[in-house]
């Protein structure tokens, strides 16, 4: 146990400070730390978080689990990763914005929007990334149900 | 005077990759800058969950052409602790050779990038030069001068032979020579100094605040470094420094350049001259146990983080790359503004951007579904009407 | 018969056909001396020939925004100026035409081709050619007054407005040419940058505003234009000769135009190593320069003279 002395420490610190709302957090290694966190509280941890020392958000990884879509916080120190976890139904993905907070987070949400079609409230007004500008609005590439169509008449790359 | 919207790229002579800047000019100095991406999106994520690991260590080295070794190494660590495979020691030791091999070669080409943005054709002459002596010793050792599929899963593909240490040692001897006539050259020449003092400053708290990751932010005074914070392959057995620079400027982000490469080199010698003996690769299974695992890899540029999702099946669930760009495209906009039409392509280039890190996706509109072939009207239309949506009006052009 | 020589001169030599040819040598030698200063391989002997004769057969287009006739002018305007600057200043012996106050005649002679430039960016409207064009106009009020300063010097100490009597006035008392050695250096910095060279390549500077004022032309048009830039190094250098070096040091026939090719080729040489030595500076860092440092030593170069025609008496 002492051999992640710093890595238990947030964790234990992370459940303290938002007992009911984080969940399943777990020391994976040395230098990584997972939790869930409840959609809603996502600012509010972040916030904490950075104010803990933790200053870059490395990335935001979307992902499809089917029932639920959601997204990969990776905040570090470059020391430590913390990986949170966020959950959000499928039929009506929400997710905060967490720009207050990491304003380097811009293009990883809008990412985000554009590959999973997860709405996030709270993002400037701005042109959509990465996607192109007459891609269609109802289509996410990287929704597991999303399948890649040859159009007709076109040849497949070789 | 009245205010001038100039279109920098996505074609623009400064820049090697495609990305837009929309700048406001009043005169000579930038009132405001926005930055567009997403034109070289080549679906890289999507089609890694279609291929078998092996497979994707291939596509994932097509990331980028100059940090081809960052991206596969960083991906293939994460393989690797998700099969629990106990990869050789001499292994991780030929990857850390390669990687700082790498880094001189990315680190030199930089500074060509640089004298030739501005305007230093000499300097860029030079550079590129000498570092065909590093990306002939990667062709040595791999086979490859760019990419060089040294890894594979489990080890490395090549051993290093006493020959090829040698004729490495030789080339970087001489290359340690000519850097140090690049420091001098780029502490010392005045119009360098000109044009790279107090140009594109970004202060320490904003560079924390907007992230910025790698020479970028050593540049302002962060020693942020992955290889020294959280060390992966050999990293915590060389002795090196974490070079920093408090001028925040441009200025600063050649210099840690520059030096960073003198530690290169200190750590390719030390690498070559501490080679641990044994085998080179150990097996691992196609099948992969269900798990995720995140590690980070600081690439020439920065930090570079990959996200892996295994679900028990020889393909993985899912692959998140972020490479340093995006990271540092942040940054950019800040410094742009308030600064010199002059130094727009030197900014940019001085975050060494990689848009082919950046962007990962293809362009597909699969409700169209046939082959549209436009005519010059209809193109010249819809260029306008897209200049026309970010304030750039072409239409009177007739 | 009469009339056919002076035409023949006019456009064979020292006129349009040596000057053109002249040029196009001396652009190949400055690339190539820059490629070898730069460990290259360099260009072959014909390539700007090749140059000159590709673009002649490529199309030319004219924006629908631009001016029309402006933009189809401007070209033969700065070819002509440069043309008719040659005239004055002596190649071998003598000038072809040769009167009392020409060296002003041919310092206002060069500056039109830059206000060309400077038409031609600003008639063809394209945001790019409008920021080189407006850099064409700053960088000529920087470099403009250290040129005609040091350019006045020796005229001081000759006692003459006349370029060919300069030079002769410098061949019959060549100790003075060393004396002239500050103020040369101003002038060949300041050439430099009316010919818009690096580190003063400014106005067209490639990687910020790609072509700058030339961004729109094309084909004839644009070879014109870099034919007159071509030539302008050859009247520039010619000039620098006649009135810093004392022309043909009282040399003739074949000799002095021997001579002539050598110093021409030598401020080439000077102007390519500036070349190679240095990064581009910015508009404000030029002016800078120019006005802080390049005018005041042009000037302490001409109150020098003006005690030295004192002493000489």
């Amino acid at each position: 146990m002492s051999e992640f002395e710093r890595e238990e420490q947030i964790k234990a610190d992370l459940e303290k400070h938002f007992k009911g709302s984080v969940s399943n957090a777990l020391v994976q290694r040395k230098n990584r730390v997972w939790a869930e966190v409840e959609t809603a509280k996502l600012p509010e941890v972040a916030a904490w978080l950075r104010a803990a020392g933790f200053e870059y958000l490395a990335t935001v990884t979307g992902f499809d689990e089917g029932e639920n879509l959601g997204a990969f916080y990776h905040i570090t120190d470059t020391h430590v990763i913390i990986n949170l976890k966020v959950k959000t139904p499928r039929a009506t993905p929400v997710i905060p914005s967490v720009l207050a907070v990491y304003p380097g987070a811009l293009s990883y949400e809008r990412e985000l929007e554009d590959m999973f079609g997860i709405r996030i409230t709270g993002l400037p007004p701005g042109r959509r990334y990465p996607l192109p500008d007459d891609f269609p609005t109802d289509q996410y590439p990287l929704r597991k149900d999303w399948k890649f169509v040859q159009p007709a008449g076109e040849k497949e790359a070789k | 005077m009245s205010k001038i919207t100039i279109p920098f790229g996505p074609q623009h002579v400064a820049l090697k990759e495609p990305e837009n800047f929309m700048l406001v000019l009043e005169g000579e100095q930038i009132q405001g800058a926005t930055v567009n991406l997403g034109y070289n999106h080549r679906g890289m994520e999507k089609a890694a969950e279609e291929r078998t690991y092996l497979q994707d260590l291939y596509l994932i080295e097509r990331v980028c052409g100059i940090c081809s070794h960052s991206h596969t190494t960083c991906y293939i660590t994460n393989v690797e602790e998700l099969a629990k495979a106990e990869t050789p020691k001499r292994a991780l030791a030929i990857r850390t050779l390669v990687a700082e091999l790498e880094r001189v070669h990315s680190h030199l080409l930089w500074l060509g990038v640089a004298g030739y943005e501005m305007g230093f054709e000499t300097l860029f002459m030079y550079t590129w030069r000498d570092r065909e002596q590093v990306l002939d010793c990667l062709e040595l050792l791999s086979g490859n001068r760019v990419h060089y599929s040294i890894n594979t899963l489990g080890g490395v593909r090549r051993d290093v032979s006493a020959e090829q240490r040698a004729e490495v040692m030789k080339r970087i001897d001489y290359l340690v020579e000519r850097t140090n006539y690049y420091i001098k050259l780029a502490t010392e020449e005045p119009t360098i100094y000109a044009r790279t003092s107090k140009v594109g400053m970004l202060p320490p708290e904003e560079a924390l605040r907007r992230n910025a990751v790698g020479p970028t932010a050593r540049a302002s005074g962060i020693a942020r470094d992955v290889r020294k914070d959280d060390p992966y392959l050999i990293y915590n057995e060389l002795d090196f420094k974490v070079i920093t620079h408090n001028t925040n400027d441009v200025f600063g982000r050649l210099v840690v350049r520059a030096l960073e490469l003198v530690e290169s080199y200190k750590m390719i010698k030390q690498v070559l001259n501490n080679l641990p003996e044994g085998p080179i690769a150990v097996k691992v299974p196609m099948r992969i146990a269900p798990g995720e695992a995140v590690n980070h890899y600081e690439a020439p540029r920065g930090e570079d983080i990959h996200y892996l999702k295994s679900n028990g099946t020889d393909k993985p669930e899912r692959l998140k790359v972020r490479a340093p760009t995006l990271a540092n495209l942040q940054s950019v906009q800040y410094m742009l503004e308030g600064g010199w039409m002059a130094d727009v392509p030197l900014v940019i280039a001085a975050i060494d951007p990689c848009m082919s890190c950046t962007d990962r996706a293809v362009v597909w509109d699969p409700k169209k579904g046939k082959k549209q072939t436009y005519g010059w009207e209809e193109l010249r239309k819809m260029a306008i009407d897209q200049y026309k949506r970010r304030g750039v009006d072409f239409s009177r052009l007739g | 018969m009469d009339s056919i020589i002076p035409l023949a001169q006019i456009l064979i030599f020292p006129g349009f056909l040596f000057l053109a040819s002249y040029g196009m040598m001396l652009q190949w030698v400055d690339r190539k001396l820059c490629a070898v200063m730069q460990n290259r391989m360099g260009p072959p002997w014909f390539q700007p020939l090749a140059d000159f004769i590709k673009l002649l057969a490529k199309e030319v287009i004219v924006p629908d925004e631009a001016d029309n006739t402006m933009f189809r002018v401007l070209p033969y305007f700065a070819l002509a100026a440069v043309m008719t600057a040659m005239v004055s200043i002596p190649v071998g012996e003598a000038a072809l035409f040769s009167f009392q106050g020409d060296l002003v005649a041919v310092i206002y002679l060069l500056t039109i081709p830059t206000v060309t430039f400077f038409l031609a960016g600003w008639s063809s409207k394209s945001p790019y050619s409008t920021v080189g064009s407006m850099r064409v106009l700053t960088q000529l009020f920087a470099y403009e007054v250290p040129l005609m300063l040091s350019l006045i010097g020796p005229a001081i100490l000759a006692g003459s407005w006349n370029i060919a009597e300069i030079s002769s006035f410098f061949a019959a008392h060549p100790a003075l040419i060393p004396a002239q050695l500050l103020g040369f250096l101003a002038a060949i910095i300041a050439l430099q940058g009316k010919l818009e060279r690096l580190p003063f390549d400014i106005p067209h500077a490639k990687n910020e505003i790609a072509g700058g004022q030339f961004t729109e032309y094309s084909g004839r048009l644009l070879d014109f234009f870099l034919l007159a830039v071509d030539m302008e190094l050859v009247v520039g250098a010619a000039l620098l000769n006649a009135v810093f070096l004392g022309g043909a040091l009282g040399l003739t026939g074949a000799a002095a135009i021997v001579l002539f090719l050598a110093k021409t080729l030598a401020i080439t040489f000077l102007l390519a190593l500036l070349k190679v030595l240095m990064a581009r500076i910015r508009i404000e860092q030029m002016i800078n320069f120019c006005w802080k440092y390049l005018a005041p030593v042009a000037m302490a170069q001409v109150l020098f003279d003006i005690f030295l025609k004192y002493k000489l008496g």
